[in-house]
């Protein structure tokens, strides 16, 4: 075996000495995250209106939408999210952003929570619960003009209107209707 | 070497071929393109079917699908799934079997290859299989008797009280090998029997992490986009394998047109993974053979490498940019940049370390010789990846069956005869250049327009084979498509196929060999256990650790 071959295992010192320590004192030092990095969403509560399309694409689970008498709850389970960021891409008005936020443990899961509480709307014509919350409504008016007519009542209310308007049509009178 | 051409022989052909050998035998032959040739054979010709497919024809065995098809047509299903590597081709032969009481002949004599996936299919779905033992395999000892989790009629939340079990213990000096590997650090379980210092016998427990993965995802909480995040969460390290197999098969049986694009960022995240892997694993490598400097070397390296994979995705592990018909994430000029920035680095620093880890003495000699698997072995178990190729057995997914960009790039696959250890640390090393090379080809050529496919609609009743070469060697998932869901998802990872390779390479080998030997198969054990976790409470003593591991994934380190 000639020396160079004998040798050549020693190489391991210049390539030490080239590279020198690399290990970064974090958490002293920052950490080495990318600008794509994706950490821990944060929804924006003005801009949220309580649709739920987040929901159904959380492949874990960690969004959640309950409802509770008159409120919806949207509730961020940290604990559960897998910082996939499909919630920011199918939020219909952006209120879901991506973090690069990662230092996330905790000692107690309630700081794993994340609610959202929103209000269900009225119906405007018989006062019961119409579940959806106000924002919705506006979105759904901003996007069919057509529907603000009827947008605020309740199925049931809507139903009567509907029907009410279809016996006008063939001649019933109000005082029919209503006796 | 350069590639081979895709199919010399069409499919036509081959069914000719197949209607000659088989001629009465088989009911009915039919191309699927999503899949291959489907043959469908009564089981009492299923072992002369086999053996014509297996022997006559040369093909490898891939992978097995079981399916409970009693919803459908009131039977359970078997689909074999074997593969003409030289004319990259999939033969199925598909059997079906009595809803009451099924029974199908066992191949496993024919084709050793076969032997897990037969205990896997009575352990899930409780098909018997004649002739042969049939143990307890994936599932937990105290999993009581005659519930087949797989089966459609138990549900995926059913969680059974456990079973009173006893187990003789075993006799004569035994060493056991886990429940963790002293290196790897993933539930493992091996136990050698010994004679002195010499190994005379191998018993693998394997499956502590049977996480129910395929249950889960055919359950209604999950839906064809959702099962991407799952897939990919099957192992640690090569998880992003899972996630494309997966989107593949779908994409492949709903006939699903992905973008240029994506397919190729898709490929040259599939090349990043594989760097890191590879870098991984010659870490390990040199960490068992005391060559510590080694190790902190190549896993200096691959932090560029991981850095690298996080600007592309968004994670350094687990991306989650994958979807049925495209990918999330697109790549940009300073993006680009910064891989072709990091690949030149890369480049010098790993020559480097190449050259000097197999120069070192302690290295060398002690992966030379040890672990022979003979080719003859690897061929009668149809061993993947870096096992098969260390070998003889010149066999890439990325050649053989391109998918992704693959067909756009041209590559040798490193090849080697010996079957030792030294061999597969030499074709992981050629790999690592292989695969900077690939991702160079790739950008050269990066096509413009969309990322993700317009219109995604999946019909119901649909068989889709997708395969990825990983790190490891060949991952396929087969499915069955559903409503919604996948109706069933047959995962199969590279280390399921390796493992019982390691019976032969640790037989008559002296003890000391026995961690490197068993980590040269870059064993990833999240990837092979796929079912339920239960504790256990009762149990012998010794069991007792071995059993009671909490799930997730083991892999990453």
């Amino acid at each position: 075996m000639s020396l160079k071959k004998l040798l050549k295992p020693f190489k391991l010192i210049n390539i030490a000495r080239k590279s020198g320590v690399v290990t970064v004192l974090y958490p002293y030092q920052k950490p080495l995250i990318t600008i794509e990095f994706r950490g821990k969403i944060s929804i924006d509560a003005t801009k949220c209106m309580g649709c739920g399309a987040c929901v159904n694409v959380c492949p874990p689970n960690a969004l959640t939408l309950s409802r509770r008498d008159d409120t919806i709850i949207l509730n961020y389970f940290i604990g559960r999210c897998i910082f996939c960021g499909r919630c920011a891409e199918v939020c219909p008005v952006g209120a879901i952003t991506v973090t690069h936020e990662f230092e996330l443990a905790s000692t107690s899961t309630r700081d794993l929570n994340e609610g959202l509480v929103h209000h269900v709307e009225k119906c405007s014509s018989c006062g019961g619960r119409l579940g959806t919350t106000s924002k919705m409504l506006q979105y759904v008016i901003l996007h069919s003009p057509a529907s603000e007519n009827y947008v605020h009542l309740c199925p049931d209310c809507r139903k009567k209107r509907f029907v009410q308007s279809l016996a006008m049509k063939i001649g019933a009178r109000t005082e029919d209707y209503e006796g | 070497m350069v590639r081979r051409s895709v199919t010399t022989v069409s499919a036509e052909e081959i069914i000719n071929m197949l209607r000659e050998k088989l001629g009465d035998i088989a009911e009915d032959i039919r191309y699927v393109e999503s899949a291959g040739i489907i043959v469908r054979v009564k089981p009492i010709n299923l072992r002369e079917a086999s053996h014509i497919v297996h022997d006559v024809l040369d093909a490898y065995f891939r992978t097995m699908m079981a399916v409970d098809e009693r919803p459908i047509n009131n039977t359970f299903a078997a689909y074999y799934v074997y593969g003409l590597d030289n004319k990259g081709i999939n033969i199925i032969i598909e059997t079906h079997a009595d809803p009451y009481t099924p029974v199908l002949p066992s191949i496993a004599d024919i084709v050793p290859a076969a032997d897990w996936y037969e205990l896997e299919a009575w352990d899930l779905l409780g098909i018997r299989f004649k002739d042969r033992k049939l143990h307890r395999f994936v599932l937990s000892d105290d999993w009581p008797e005659g519930l087949y989790p797989l089966r459609k009629d138990v549900e995926y939340t059913a969680r059974p009280s456990p079973r009173i079990f006893y187990k003789p213990p075993l006799q004569g000096p035994r060493l056991p090998v886990g429940p963790y590997h002293p290196a790897l650090h993933e539930p493992e379980y091996f136990e050698l029997f010994v004679e002195g210092e010499r190994v005379v016998n191998v018993e693998y427990n394997g499956f502590h992490v049977h996480r129910g993965i395929e249950k889960l995802a055919e359950s209604p909480r999950f839906a064809y986009q959702k099962v991407p995040f799952l897939a990919e969460r099957i192992c640690g390290i090569c998880g992003f394998v899972h996630s494309v197999a997966y989107t593949l098969s779908i994409e492949n049986a709903a006939k699903i047109e992905v973008p240029e694009r994506a397919q190729y960022i898709r490929s040259i995240v599939l090349e990043v993974e594989r760097l890191h892997s590879h870098l991984l694993w010659l870490g390990v490598a040199c960490h068992l053979l005391g060559y510590d400097a080694g190790f902190m070397h190549s896993w200096r390296i691959r932090e560029k490498v991981m850095i690298l994979a996080e600007l592309l995705t968004g994670s350094r592990k687990t991306y989650g940019i994958n979807l049925v018909g495209g990918v999330r994430k697109d790549i940009n000029m300073d993006k680009i940049t910064a891989i072709r920035n990091t690949l030149a680095w890369l480049r010098s620093e790993f020559t480097k370390l190449a050259d000097l880890v197999t120069s070192v003495p302690e290295i060398v000699r002690r992966a030379r010789g040890t672990g022979i698997l003979p080719r003859d072995e690897a061929r009668k178990l149809s061993v993947v990846g870096p096992v098969a190729r260390a070998s003889g057995l010149d066999r890439d997914v990325r050649r053989d069956y391109p998918y992704c960009a693959y067909k756009d790039v041209s590559f040798r696959v490193p090849v080697y005869t010996e079957g030792d250890n030294l061999a597969r640390v030499l074709v992981r090393i050629e790999e690592i250049f292989e695969s900077m090379d690939i991702i160079d080809q790739l950008l050269d050529k990066l096509p413009g327009g969309p990322i993700m496919a317009e219109k995604i609609e999946v019909p119901e009743g649909l068989i889709g084979v997708g395969n990825v070469e990983a790190p490891r060697g060949e991952d396929i998932h087969v499915v069955l498509t559903g409503r919604g869901r996948p109706y069933r998802w047959r995962v199969r990872a590279p280390t399921y196929q390796n493992i019982p390779a390691l019976k032969v390479m640790l037989r008559d080998a002296p003890l000391a060999d026995a961690p490197l030997t068993i980590a040269s198969i870059d064993p990833c054990f999240s990837c092979t256990d796929r079912i339920v976790v239960i504790d256990l409470k009762t149990g012998r003593r010794e069991k007792l650790q071995t059993v009671s591991i909490p799930g997730g994934c083991g892999c990453e380190l």
